[in-house]
């Protein structure tokens, strides 16, 4: 027998370097691998992180790979038993981290385009690494639009960042709930009513989306109907990950395994897929 | 390829030999007709006879529950796991065989799945070819009825007492030899065998495919609106039998324990099936296969195509196990593929 000493199943170790709270359920957690390495992640890959004795879950990566920063962001919602156990770890604890996994968004695809970033609710974490990395190089990147669609004013995140991109100048940031509250003074309406008001040059931009799965089918087809090309659009695509190396099953979309052939698809190679959108 | 012949009486002294080295598993008959794989010791039956065994070869290399990981709270440290007894299991169908072929091509692709591969590597497999066909079995409609690789030995009985053992690998030759020298296979003990094996063919036609099995990718790429799904998923319990003795089925959750001092703990992998309500649920309790069609559908689609795309082979080897575990009897993949096969056939 072959003598076998590495496991992709063994978490590296990482330590909690902040936390802070984002919205009243989601937080934006800060680690350093315990080896010191960069975590060496492209935007729009995901890790599963663990808390020992309670479990692992998934989670998308929210900053930009920076090479000079080992330093990564998740941003998670507390809604289960790892998320709640990772709401109640001080900064200064442990966790496990494996991965990134998956596939990311080709940003060199993108370099001298035009982007449009579509995220609905949650899916503003994955998009935000993109973001982020988008302008860490911004002189290589067209026009960059996003689009923000969140089901509350309360559920909003990253408020004082966005605010601040969008009076920067350097990207248009476009806004909208879906059920505003007394003080909500901006657009009202599901995503899809943004589209309309980004000023897309459609032969010229790339898209790239992340919402929940009632998002997309109707996002998708206005980037049609506006004339973008469905091969300029990226989908970033959420499952059940277990293991992250294409073999539990749970993330399986018709023939493909969500957290190896994706998250981040082109559009066309799974337009036909009926499980997909 | 190299060949000997091996009498009934040998045998004993073989299995002694083995089991000085490995773990040996044999088919043993268990209550009212019921076969499985059993351990060998001196005295113990071999159901030669055996039309399947109960339960399928992949306990061995992939067992329902298998530590993956174990860690210390305290210092925050993991370590992995590799549990790999060395295993025989004699006596093997070539439908399973088969089986565990596909396995290894599924868990060596993208990620090796090392875990799997320290159990596979410490196995050895002598296979059998088959006297007694299960009656829900239809292996030898799918290409199953003979293989050519995935075994050690390849056992047939030509006689009441004797065997033809075919050489699948040095191991195997190594193992066969370790109780002394036998006689080579003659022209006649070849022939015999031969015929054992198309003897073995006929007899599993006895339920087949009306189509060739190569077809059923094409066959299901047409069929995902059938209302064929719908019909047979009413009845279904979504117990997750059918997952469950299914030999190509591996799909598992990872779920971890720690002990009472809260110190140590384990994470392990544990046998999941896609029949489960909760097989597709994320937080936030969305479910991406919410109806029953949809995951009955989604399980015909894995052995009938998915795999199929993915190495060339139906991923189901027709050993019938399914058809027979399935308590609303809704589940046999030959007559679901035949259906799909004659409706699609209709197809303008």
């Amino acid at each position: 027998m072959k003598s076998r000493t590495f496991s992709p199943y063994v978490p590296r170790p990482a330590t909690l370097v902040s936390k802070s709270p984002l919205s009243e359920l989601v937080t934006l957690y800060e680690f350093v691998l315990d080896n010191g390495k960069n975590l060496a992640h492209k935007p729009g890959q995901f890790i599963m992180v663990s808390i020992f004795g309670v479990g692992e879950a998934p989670f998308s990566i929210s900053s930009a790979p920076i090479k000079e920063s080992n330093v990564f962001e998740i941003a998670v919602r507390k809604i289960g038993t790892v998320t709640k156990a990772l709401s109640e770890l001080p900064v200064g604890a442990k966790a496990g981290i494996r991965g990134p996994f998956g596939t990311s968004f080709p940003v060199h695809e993108f370099v001298g385009k035009d982007t449009l970033l579509v995220a609905g609710g949650l899916g503003y974490i994955p998009i935000r690494s993109l973001l982020h990395y988008q302008l860490r190089h911004r002189q290589e990147f067209g026009r960059i639009s996003v689009l923000i669609g969140t089901r509350s004013p309360r559920d909003r995140i990253f408020i004082d960042q966005i605010e601040a991109l969008a009076k920067g100048g350097d990207v248009e940031v476009l806004e909208t709930v879906d059920m505003p509250d007394a003080n909500w003074k901006g657009n009202v309406g599901v995503i899809t009513t943004l589209l309309p008001k980004a000023g897309v040059e459609p032969q010229n931009t790339h898209v790239a989306m992340i919402g929940p799965p009632v998002m997309y089918k109707f996002v998708l087809r206005q980037c049609r109907e506006m004339g973008i090309p469905s091969e300029r659009i990226w989908v970033s695509l959420e499952r059940r990950m277990k293991c992250g190396l294409g073999k539990c099953g749970h993330c399986q979309i018709n023939s493909l395994n969500a957290c190896m052939d994706g998250p981040v698809f082109r559009y066309t190679d799974i337009e036909s897929l009926e499980e997909a959108i | 390829m190299t060949a000997y012949t091996v009498q009934m009486e040998q045998l004993p002294g073989l299995l002694a030999a083995w089991s000085t080295q490995c773990q040996v598993h044999v088919p043993v008959s268990l209550d009212n007709g019921f076969y499985d794989f059993g351990p060998w010791r001196p005295g113990t039956e071999i159901a030669f006879e055996y039309d399947v065994a109960y339960n399928p070869l992949k306990r061995f290399f992939m067992p329902p529950r298998e530590d993956m990981v174990v860690f210390d709270l305290e210092t925050y440290s993991a370590k992995p796991v590799f549990a790999a007894p060395n295993i025989l299991l004699f006596g093997v169908h070539p439908y399973d065989v088969k089986a565990v072929t596909q396995l290894d091509q599924l868990m060596e692709s993208g990620s090796v799945d090392q875990n799997y591969f320290s159990r596979r590597d410490a196995t050895v497999i002598f296979a059998l070819t088959p006297m007694a066909v299960s009656e829900t079995a239809f292996w030898a409609s799918v290409g199953a009825d003979k293989v050519d690789q995935g075994y050690d030995l390849y056992w047939t009985k030509i006689g009441p007492g004797t065997f033809h053992v075919e050489i699948g690998s040095g191991k195997g030759e190594e193992l066969l030899l370790a109780a002394g020298p036998l006689s080579p296979a003659t022209a006649g003990s070849r022939e015999a065998a031969r015929k054992a094996q198309v003897r073995a063919r006929n007899l599993g036609l006895r339920r087949k495919l009306n189509y060739d099995w190569h077809e059923t990718p094409h066959v299901m790429g047409r069929s995902w609106n059938a209302s064929l799904w719908h019909r047979k998923a009413e009845k279904c319990l979504g117990c997750g039998s059918c997952n469950t003795v299914c030999p190509t089925c591996y799909c598992f959750d990872i779920r971890e324990e720690v002990d009472e001092k809260l110190k140590t703990g384990h994470r392990f992998r544990e046998w999941d099936g896609c029949m489960l309500n909760g097989f597709a649920l994320v937080a936030g309790n969305h479910n991406f296969r919410p109806q029953a069609s949809e995951r009955y559908r989604h399980r015909y689609m894995r052995k009938g195509k998915y795999i199929f795309d993915k190495i060339g082979e139906l991923g189901c080897v027709g050993c019938g196990r399914c058809v027979r575990a399935c308590t609303s009897k809704i589940a046999d993949p030959c007559e679901i593929f035949n259906t799909l096969w004659e409706e699609s056939r209709h197809e303008i």
